[in-house]
């Protein structure tokens, strides 16, 4: 009852954010353009500074020149420079004028695709995703797959230009902020000069330099990691989504076109993809859901039996029963995918000695588990379509094997942490044991585990291994329950696949590997997984205190 | 008075065998799986059949029947042998190998482990330390996005990362899969050692610049010795994740296996080492050192839970 209300809560707090969104939004556009004219009016009040951030804004780091701070000015203008030789030394847009003149038609693509520098051609890259592809006509010759002496014979490769193109388009962010700093650097300190005081010395400024961007200098080593291995890889996996990018496009013949939001219109809203989606997606809820609920009251049941005043020995309980937190989780699942094998795995084989496989498999069909055809000697856990509902069963109990030691260990430190007062106080009122688990233990357990539940939720919604590494996403489906339209792609999930591991299977493990498909599923995991996380990250108290 | 004294008792009673009932099963179910992985490790054969569970045993012993507990226990023990544990270090996949493929992929592990956690704790700590002391512009929404941005399925940006690494010629290269995990690691550590660091006084800082401290003194001199205990619990976590990592390596380094990728090789019946007992064998191998790090880091959960979070 409690989680059902604390739920409401949690919407209730939600609906008004949402609802005030829309006025915030305008607001904010509404605070920028009184900044705006703000700003003009100044500008216009200082008609010295406003030339030179117009000489600073024309040449990055002329502005500075005009306040006479040289340093500056070879900081900005050299960050320009360095961007202008790496263009002019990767092009020849001169010595390639007379082979422009030879082909005027082709005027446009010839100076940008074959002679162009690494931005331009970059940029080129990016927006047209290739234009020739082997045995086009161009330049009085035939492109080939692969020219090593002459490179613009070579047919265009699609994905390499796409990730080329989003280095570069990252490469330009990077100067454009540099850019908009020097424009407002030659903006203020233009103002401080016209209002007649000296501008800051080379000497002064290298002193407090080292001090005054010492947090900015020791992030940079980070920052290049993340733009290069988080960024540039997570715009492109993004981008891929508008794309028609899968391996059935063969790199050299075939180009990957921009399709803007037709996967999102073919995979969420036709109706047989939508029916599989909905599956899956009503079976990636259900398991975050029960798999959370079940380590998390099993936990907490393991935690209040081991802390009874009944065992003796805790310590020794304790520590074999958080082994199989301790072990490795892919060691794990990979033992349980043993341990449930058809052929002498230890469940079957347990069975069978114990002489009550006939009387499981019965009790299982009539409970609805089992569907497996009677002649099949030994229960099939995980290969066998009609099985599905028992696969699911077993990968929650086995993820509750898993999992339920960590809330043991977790709500038994919790335990710990309430005031003895609490129950001496209940004592005197004359509480039942009931009764103080209810009014007492339970809520104070419950407030300060509930991030660590949400955080749960949201692992198990993307619990790729648990799929993955048990049951590899099977049973996969009867034939009779795939729609036609659907049997040839191969993208089919299994009956315990959730979204992220159909994803993996889209993206990898299927032939033609339809990464556009994956990228679309991926935005939708994103958007309902990132955005849950980041609300959530962001009630952490303090997080968003300024210090 | 009588009855009450009674009916204590029998609550009492009745909760003690509860307990214990609930006890005892709990335990059957941690370790039974346990300790079959243990016997298949010892079995002889390729294939799970190999594994022989002594239930005659068993059986004898509840009848009583201390001889055929005996004679069970000599037919268990016949079949046990080292087999897996001899194939597993010896195995070479081609014969000019130096080390055996086991032992390469564990030293490739290993190599990734120690990188990783010497990466993680510097960077994490300087960042942390950036954002834990200075203002500038943006610094939450930053760490925000990029927290949420791990949000995003990690398989859509290792095909990315694929691509990427090939047209570099980064394929292969362990070096280049840690440098994805130290960025990996970045935000949450970030997060954490921040959490800690906000905690020191600043008044400390404040002194040591009266006395002429610069930025770097301050950070190197005062924040980070103080900072240890939070850098050994980053360290640590640093040290164990890429060990049983298996997605991320088996699609960056196609030809080159980490401990993960030979383990799951191992298990996979579609492979071409496929070898369930060995696995088991593995496994364990691995599994022990891990579990006695894991348990000794239990007193982290309570602590991890609340770190990076509250302020003091």
């Amino acid at each position: 009852m409690r989680m059902i209300q604390w739920i409401r809560n949690y919407i209730q707090q939600i609906g008004p954010r949402l609802k005030a969104l829309p006025g915030n939004i305008l607001s904010s556009f509404k605070r920028r353009g009184q900044a705006l004219k703000a700003l003009l009016a100044d500008m216009k009040q200082h008609p010295k500074a406003t030339k030179t951030m117009l000489f600073s804004a024309l040449v990055m780091g002329l502005g500075q020149i005009r306040n006479k701070q040289y340093y500056k000015a070879i900081f900005f203008f050299g960050f320009l420079f360095v961007y202008l030789v790496v263009e002019f030394a990767t092009s020849s847009y001169i010595g390639s004028l007379a082979e422009v003149a030879a082909f005027p038609d082709d005027f446009g693509i010839i100076y940008v695709r074959d002679y162009g520098g690494l931005f331009v051609r970059g940029l080129w890259g990016f927006i047209t995703l290739g234009e020739l592809v082997v045995f086009d006509f161009y330049r009085g010759g035939n492109i080939r797959l692969q020219d090593n002496v002459i490179a613009w014979r070579s047919a265009d490769v699609s994905n390499v230009l796409l990730g080329q193109g989003i280095i570069v388009v990252v490469l330009l962010a990077l100067l454009l902020s540099v850019y908009i700093a020097n424009v407002v650097d030659a903006y203020k300190v233009g103002k401080r000069v016209e209002a007649g005081e000296e501008p800051e010395t080379f000497a002064s400024f290298r002193k407090r330099a080292f001090d005054d961007y010492f947090a900015y200098i020791i992030i940079i080593p980070a920052g290049i990691l993340i733009m290069f291995l988080t960024l540039i890889p997570f715009l492109y996996s993004f981008l891929i989504a508008f794309t028609n990018y899968t391996t059935q496009i063969q790199s050299g013949a075939q180009l990957i076109r921009w399709v803007g939001f037709e996967n999102f219109g073919l995979y969420l809203f036709q109706s047989d993809w939508l029916q599989f989606f909905g599956n899956v997606f009503g079976w990636t809820i259900l398991w975050a859901i029960m798999s959370s609920v079940t380590v998390y009251s099993i936990g907490f049941f393991q935690a209040m039996v081991v802390e009874s005043r009944y065992i003796k020995y805790k310590k020794l309980y304790r520590l074999i029963m958080i082994l199989p937190w301790a072990i490795p989780g892919l060691v794990s699942l990979l033992v349980f995918r043993n341990v449930f094998a058809s052929n002498a795995g230890l469940a079957n084989q347990l069975l069978i000695e114990f002489g009550v496989l006939e009387q499981v498999k019965t009790f299982l069909s009539s409970v609805g588990l089992l569907g497996q055809s009677s002649e099949i000697g030994v229960i099939l856990w995980y290969t066998e379509p009609a099985n599905g509902a028992l696969t699911k069963l077993l990968i929650i109990l086995v993820n509750l094997w898993m999992g339920s030691p960590y809330f043991m260990l977790l709500i038994t430190g919790i335990l710990g942490t309430i005031p003895a007062e609490l129950y001496e106080a209940a004592d005197i009122d004359g509480a039942t044991d009931t009764q103080k688990f209810t009014y007492v233990t339970w809520p104070w357990v419950l407030r300060a585990t509930m991030p660590v539940i949400i955080t749960t939720f949201t692992f198990n919604f993307n619990n790729f291994g648990a799929i993955y590494f048990l049951t590899g996403g099977g049973p996969g489906y009867a034939l009779a329950q795939i729609p036609e339209s659907l049997r040839v792609t191969g993208a089919m999930p299994g009956q315990t696949d959730i979204l992220i591991s159909w994803i993996y299977k889209i993206a990898f493990a299927n032939n033609p590997a339809r990464y556009n498909l994956a990228s679309t599923y991926s935005i939708v995991v994103f958007l309902i997984v990132g955005l849950f996380a980041i609300y959530n990250l962001s009630k952490v108290k303090g997080f968003w205190e300024e210090d | 008075m009588e009855t009450y004294f009674i009916q204590q008792r029998i609550k009492h009673t009745s909760l003690w065998i509860f307990n214990h009932l609930v006890l005892l099963v709990n335990l059957f179910l941690v370790l039974t799986p346990l300790l079959w992985m243990v016997i298949a490790s010892f079995s002889p054969g390729k294939l799970l059949t190999g594994v022989k569970l002594p239930f005659d045993m068993l059986r004898a012993l509840f009848r009583f029947d201390m001889a055929g507990v005996a004679e069970g226990f000599q037919s268990f023990t016949a079949n046990l042998t080292l087999e897996q544990y001899d194939y597993l270090f010896t195995y070479r996949g081609t014969t000019d190998q130096a080390l055996p493929d086991y032992w390469e992929a564990f030293s490739v592990s290993l190599y990734v482990a120690i990188l990783n956690t010497i990466l993680v704790v510097i960077l994490s700590s300087l960042v942390g330390f950036a954002f834990s002391r200075y203002k500038f512009i943006g610094k939450k929404r930053v760490l925000l996005t990029f927290m949420g941005l791990q949000m995003f399925p990690a398989f859509m940006g290792m095909v990315a990362l694929f691509m990427l690494f090939r047209q570099f010629g980064f394929l292969n290269n362990p070096t280049a899969l840690t440098l994805i995990y130290v960025t990996g690691a970045i935000p949450y550590n970030t997060f954490i050692i921040r959490g800690f660091m906000r905690n020191i006084p600043k008044s400390l800082d404040e002194a040591a610049a009266i006395d002429g401290a610069n930025n770097l003194q301050i950070m190197t001199k005062i924040i980070i010795p103080l900072a240890v205990p939070i850098m050994g619990f980053v360290a640590v976590n640093a040290f164990m994740a890429p060990w049983m990592d298996y997605i991320l390596p088996s699609i960056i380094m196609p030809q080159v296996n980490t401990l993960a990728v030979w383990l799951f090789r191992l298990s996979d019946p579609l492979g071409s080492v496929y070898s369930p007992l060995a696995f088991m064998a593995g496994a364990l191998f691995i599994a022990v050192p891990i579990m006695i790090v894991q348990v000794y880091m239990q007193r982290f959960v309570v602590y991890g839970l609340t770190a990076g979070a509250d302020k003091g």
